[in-house]
């Protein structure tokens, strides 16, 4: 199948819906590049299925637009959207073969038959599928399934390709293989693409730019490094990733930076544009805490704070130690596991001064 | 899918179905028995063998305009009651009809009501309408009491179809209808049949609504069989009633063919 060339950019503007009483999408703002791949990402019931359903016209929006290509067409029926959808219980027919199911959007397009044979066969060969094209989708596995479901998708040249926890029936190795899959052949035909999930690993590696959806409202919209590494909120700092929240008090400003007191005792700098604030949320990552026996001198361009271990959880790449710090908070650090069992030398109890380099320490909104 | 009951439970429901073998396929049999019988009475047990009653059934002239009329009037039930229910139960199912309870609770009563007196009170309003016809009265009080079954098996079936596929047809560019057609309907498939076998063998064996709405011309075969039983209880009779068996057995053979019984049973 060639590239069509038909990608076509997408813009949310002011999306609401109401259910009752309940807003479940709230003014969502947001446009999507020709070509580019965007996860919806949040917790259970934050909005993200029925946000896709409205751009993909199966629940009308109460307020706001969908524009696609820049047409209006919040008020085009689904049917007309020219739309690729793929949902996380495949949805196929199971009347029909697996030939039949991809060919039935070429059908609808009023396409003559000699034309849509050698497309469904292109279809069927881009997800690997050729020889599968008599059998009843009863007879494949979910992979399989999920695979036809997609050739399916996109032998009409969608504006638009919707995926709604496409992977989410599937065991944890073919997941992982099935989005290399599918990002390849969304990036191959160019085909702009809306997926909504809950599993942040599959948005980092799927997804140009990750919108972190809560309450029905955007979170925070990046790239999946910005995300991760500067997360805006503490909502989103634990969400993606794990995460260490540390309390201080800004006591002074260095060039750029915030001088701030931990709660916990320690210094540390900050990154921050905004200095009128005097108490501060900092997010560090566990990857990037050290772990250090008291009496060894940090050196100057670290943070740190003292901790007593409390837990020590074996994870193979990695060992998870898990510790209280002086203010009752908790506090993890993630270390790996390169010359063995590094941690075997803390034990339970153990005053220790964790540390990480500055550039580590995020300011992040406290909600 | 069926998975092997053990235990005390199994033992019950075993117990159960060989009692309801017993109570339904035993009398039955019986009726078959005696309908070979070459005694002048219909008492069990049978003596010697002969096919003579069917012969003389057979080309009992009354007998065969009964059974003409049970079997039209049947499948005429069977044809409106499919033309009328499936359309209602598809849309009190999915639109937003006002009043859809009501109007289901209302196509349901059938059920509930005695059919016994709903054609007592049938009769009375007809009569009232001035409607003498009896063919059109037996075919308006059947259809009465078959629809129900439509809807109920429809609207059943309805409930259990993956809303998601009429969904990806509709994002893949299917108007309403075309997935009606090409989506839904595939999947109520077994249901519609179930409804209509149902209805089939309710109206042909109807007694209460064809005793009040049937005549002498336009008699349905129980009420022959009634009115033939309390002149003479011969071997014919068992005979007609095992040809009414054979008919729902064909029936039900004929659903298998279609669709398969187990499909249009899970409903
Ligand atoms: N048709 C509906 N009528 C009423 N409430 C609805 C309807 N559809 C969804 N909701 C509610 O809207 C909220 C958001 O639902 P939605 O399916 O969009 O969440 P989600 O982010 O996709 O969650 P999940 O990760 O569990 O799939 C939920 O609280 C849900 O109960
Ligand atoms: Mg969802």
């Amino acid at each position: 199948m060639a590239k069509g060339g038909t990608a076509t950019d997408l813009a949310l503007s002011g999306l609401t819906k109401v259910f009752g009483t309940a807003t479940v999408v709230d003014r969502v703002t947001l446009r999507i590049a020709a070509g580019e791949m965007v996860a919806l990402l949040g917790p259970s019931g934050c909005g993200k299925t029925t946000t896709l359903r409205m751009i993909a016209g199966l629940v009308e929006p109460t307020k706001g637009e969908v524009l696609i290509g820049g047409y209006r067409i919040t008020r085009v029926p689904s049917h007309r959207r020219n739309i690729g959808m793929l949902f996380q219980n495949y949805a196929l027919f199971p009347h029909m073969s697996v030939a039949a199911n991809v060919a039935f959007g070429l059908q609808m397009r009023g396409m003559a038959k000699a034309l849509i044979q050698p497309k469904v066969a292109s279809a069927l060969a881009l997800v690997q599928l050729g020889d599968y094209a008599e059998r009843l989708p009863s007879a494949l596995s979910g992979g399989q399934q999920q695979r036809v479901a997609l050739a399916r998708a996109i032998v009409i040249e969608p504006s638009l390709l919707l995926l709604d926890e496409p992977l989410g029936a599937l065991d944890r190795n073919l997941r992982e293989s099935m989005q290399v899959e599918i990002r390849q052949i969304q990036q191959r035909l160019g085909i702009t693409a809306v997926m909504v999930t809950h599993d942040q690993e599959e948005a980092l590696t799927m997804a140009d730019r990750v919108v972190i959806m809560r309450d029905g409202r955007l979170e925070q919209v990046g790239t999946p490094a910005e995300i991760y590494s500067r997360p805006t909120s503490r909502f989103v700092a634990s969400f993606i990733g794990a995460s260490n929240f540390l309390r201080g008090s800004v006591a002074g400003r260095n060039g750029d930076q915030l001088q701030v007191q931990l709660a916990s005792g320690g210094q540390v700098l900050v990154p921050s544009a905004d200095g009128g604030r005097s108490e501060i949320l900092i997010s560090v990552r566990p990857e990037a805490v050290g772990l250090r026996r008291i009496g060894e001198t940090p050196s100057a361009s670290e943070s740190g704070t003292p901790a007593t271990v409390q837990q020590i959880v074996y994870r193979g790449q990695t060992t998870h130690v898990h510790m209280r710090l002086d203010d009752g908070e908790p506090f993890v650090a993630f270390l790996p596991n390169r010359q063995g069992e590094q941690a075997k030398t803390f034990s339970a109890g153990e005053k220790v001064w964790a540390s990480w380099s500055s550039q580590s320490n995020w300011p992040v909104a406290d909600s | 899918m069926a998975g092997r009951l053990s235990g005390g439970g199994g033992a019950a429901v075993y117990t159960m179905a060989a009692a309801t073998l017993v109570f339904v396929a035993a009398p039955l049999a019986v009726v078959v028995a005696l309908s070979f019988s070459e005694g002048a009475l219909a008492t069990f047990p049978p003596v010697g063998f002969t096919t003579a009653w069917y012969e003389a059934v057979i080309a009992n002239e009354e007998f065969q305009n009964a059974f003409m009329v049970s079997v039209l009037l049947a499948l005429a039930a069977t044809a409106t009651s499919f033309a009328l229910g499936v359309p209602a139960a598809y849309a009190l199912d999915r639109w937003p009809v006002p009043g859809a309870r009501m109007i289901e609770a209302a196509l349901l009563s059938p059920f509930i009501l005695p059919i016994l007196i709903t054609g007592l009170a049938l009769l009375q309003f007809l009569a009232a309408m001035k409607m003498r016809d009896a063919a059109v009265n037996l075919f308006i009080g059947h259809v009465l009491v078959t629809l129900p079954y439509l809807v109920r098996t429809v609207t059943a079936s309805l409930k259990q179809v993956d809303r998601s596929l009429e969904e990806a047809a509709t994002t893949l560019g299917a108007a309403p209808w075309q997935v009606f057609w090409r989506v839904t309907v595939p999947q109520i498939v077994p249901g519609i049949a179930a409804g209509c076998l149902f209805a089939f063998m309710v109206s042909f064996d109807d007694f209460p609504i064809s005793f009040w709405l049937g005549d002498a011309e336009t008699m349905p075969l129980p009420i022959f069989l009634h009115s033939s039983m309390s002149k003479v209880f011969d071997p014919s009779i068992t005979a007609m009633s095992s040809l009414m068996i054979l008919t729902g057995i064909l029936a039900v053979i004929g659903l298998e063919k279609l669709v398969g019984l187990r499909r249009a049973m899970s409903v």
